[in-house]
């Protein structure tokens, strides 16, 4: 399966368990690599823990009384299953969470300015931003009005620069492509390819569209139930049966937004 | 109609209305962080009064290094508070924060009472009891230092809001999840406001503490600086100054005309209104943010 072999993976999880409320367990020992520089995508379907993967990653379990119960996170060879959300950022993973979180109530130039890590120099931060706004030169039209008010394209663009100003080496997104219409998903998926080749930053890709993460990735990970049911390169993943009889299926995209709207709607009741 | 007479209601009423702003803007620091209101306020209140009390009278400090002393130990105070009672709580029902800002309160005051006990002191500021003229106008000194002070005090915080610290407690103020995942320490955020919140208490502990004296009865602020906070928008600085104008004019002209006909007592009864009122209708006061809902 694993046909490509890298000397030390940039970040690796091994046999993670993840318990909730101390007693729901979502994740049950699971491992990925991602190997330095490499895209990878985290596949699956709604409530498989693939959220939940990478808040165990990014420390933001915490917030949710949630705990890694086994298993180690490694960093660039660190341990880092029990640092603080704050340290690993310093560190350069950044978590691109789900649902584009942007700080609404500020502008896109102060989302960006929230973002800066302590220590980052005026001169630095506006370095960062002007690159973020070549990225994104739709953010740069609307640097100066509430964010709240963008579009959700143009929230996502956000969410992601303000990501990128911590600099990070490790770039997680959860679900970039949620509710955005085609051509936006390939004009973000584009920029993040980009950013990947020329600054070598690794981006691991939390999606539920399968088709048009594996079109960016080189290898991925399919979850289910809380554990890795297949990992492959991306070829293979698209050749595979399962998967296009359960991820590539025609029509996939709206009627998969709807199933998850509703199953969240149920989450929040129960 | 004397208008002469009307308007030196109107605006000392505004002076005294920007006292109680000087509380309020307190209570919006901490509920911008916290999305609580902070019913300890009147009792970080009354220990600024009494800190710099000591201070001054006790250790015969001079006022000018009394207060930035006091500022200093105050602001310590709020982080420490944070740190040791209200950290623990993160996450849990807004409530039960509620809860642990009212004890805290009976916490501090019992302490003040302890420590000092219940006769009222004089802070004597050296602000001269003669009143200021302004044409025909009477204006008590007292109150317009402290009405300046507020002033001087909202600006500071616009400004601070500007600056990057600012903007990251903004941004902790819309999203702690979101602040987190960005690296920014939602806790050292959450305790600055706080800290920040106590040294303006201090200042309304001061200030209040010329006009009527350092004692328990400071801790009914807390009513009119809470009424002006909604009235403002609980989360909004420029709220709680506009309210607490507004507040002072309509409680002040307004007591001019019903005195006579209830026979006296009609602040707090104008008082209560606006309160009742601004929860009725306007939810989320002058000024208050709502969500924003996209069209
Ligand atoms: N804060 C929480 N407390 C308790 N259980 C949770 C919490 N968050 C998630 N879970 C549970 O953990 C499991 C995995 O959830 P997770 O959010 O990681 O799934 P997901 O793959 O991201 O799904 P989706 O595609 O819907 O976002 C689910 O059964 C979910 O109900
Ligand atoms: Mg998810």
């Amino acid at each position: 399966m694993q046909d490509k072999v890298e000397a030390q993976p940039i970040l690796s999880m091994n046999s993670v368990e993840v318990l909730y409320d101390n007693v729901m367990l979502a994740i049950k020992g699971v491992s990925v690599q991602v190997p330095k520089g490499e895209m990878i995508a985290l596949l699956g379907s709604n409530g498989a823990g693939k959220s939940t993967t990478l808040k165990a990653i990014s420390g933001l379990l915490k917030a949710e009384r949630g705990r890694v119960s086994r298993g180690e996170i490694k960093f660039e060879g660190t341990d880092i299953t029990d640092m603080l959300a704050q340290n690993r950022v310093a560190q350069g993973i950044c978590h691109v969470i789900e649902g584009r979180r942007v700080f609404e109530h500020l502008t896109p130039e102060e989302n960006l300015t929230a973002a800066a890590p302590s220590g980052m120099s005026r001169s630095t931060l506006n370095v960062e931003k002007e690159k973020i706004y070549n990225y994104f030169p739709r953010l740069a039209e609307r640097r100066n009005s509430l964010s709240g008010y963008l579009s959700g394209g143009e929230q996502q663009m956000l969410a992601i620069g303000r990501a990128l100003v911590t600099q990070p080496k490790l770039l997680m997104l959860d679900e970039p492509s949620l509710g955005l219409a085609p051509f936006l998903v390939a004009e973000i998926f584009g920029i993040l390819q980009k950013i990947n080749k020329e600054d070598g930053m690794s981006v691991l890709l939390v999606e539920q569209n399968a088709l048009a993460a594996l079109e960016i990735v080189s290898e991925g990970y399919l979850i289910e139930n809380g554990r890795v049911v297949m990992n492959g390169t991306a070829a293979a993943l698209k050749a595979n049966s399962d998967i296009q009889e359960f991820y590539l299926g025609a029509g996939e995209g709206t009627d998969f937004h709807n199933v998850k709207h509703y199953s969240r709607r149920k989450r929040w009741l129960s | 109609m004397d208008w002469i007479f009307l308007s030196e209601l109107a605006i000392n009423g505004a002076l005294t209305g920007l006292l109680y702003s000087l509380f309020a803007i307190g209570l919006v620091l901490i509920y911008k962080a916290s999305s609580v209101p902070n019913l300890a306020q009147a009792g970080l209140t009354m220990v600024g009064a009494y800190v710099v009390l000591a201070l001054a009278r006790d250790l015969g400090l001079p006022l000018w290094l009394a207060i930035p002393i006091g500022a200093v130990l105050m602001f310590g105070l709020g982080f420490g508070i944070e740190r040791v009672a209200l950290r623990r709580l993160a996450g849990r029902p807004v409530v039960m924060i509620l809860m642990m800002t009212l004890g805290l309160d009976i916490f501090l005051r019992g302490t003040t009472l302890a420590i000092w006990g219940g006769t009222s002191r004089s802070m004597e500021l050296g602000v001269s009891y003669e009143p200021l003229f302004l044409g025909d106008i009477f204006l008590s000194r007292i109150h317009v230092v402290g009405a300046a002070v507020a002033i001087a005090l909202f600006v500071a915080f616009m400004l601070f809001f500007r600056t990057r610290t600012g903007i990251k407690l903004r941004a902790i103020a819309d999203d702690y999840m979101a602040s987190w995942s960005v690296g920014i320490s939602v806790e050292r955020g959450v305790g600055l406001s706080w800290a920040l919140a106590s040294v303006v208490a201090m200042a309304a502990g001061v200030i209040w503490g010329e006009i009527q004296g350092v004692d328990q009865a400071l801790s009914l602020l807390l009513l009119k600086g809470l009424t002006v906070a909604v009235l403002g928008g609980l989360d909004s600085i420029l709220g709680a100054v506009v309210a607490g104008i507004l507040l002072g004019i309509i409680e002040n002209v307004g007591a001019d005309f019903l005195d006579p006909i209830v026979g006296g007592g009609s602040r707090e009864l104008i008082v209560a209104a606006v309160l009742i009122l601004t929860v009725m209708i306007r939810p989320h006061g002058l000024f208050g943010r709502h969500d924003i809902e996209r069209v």
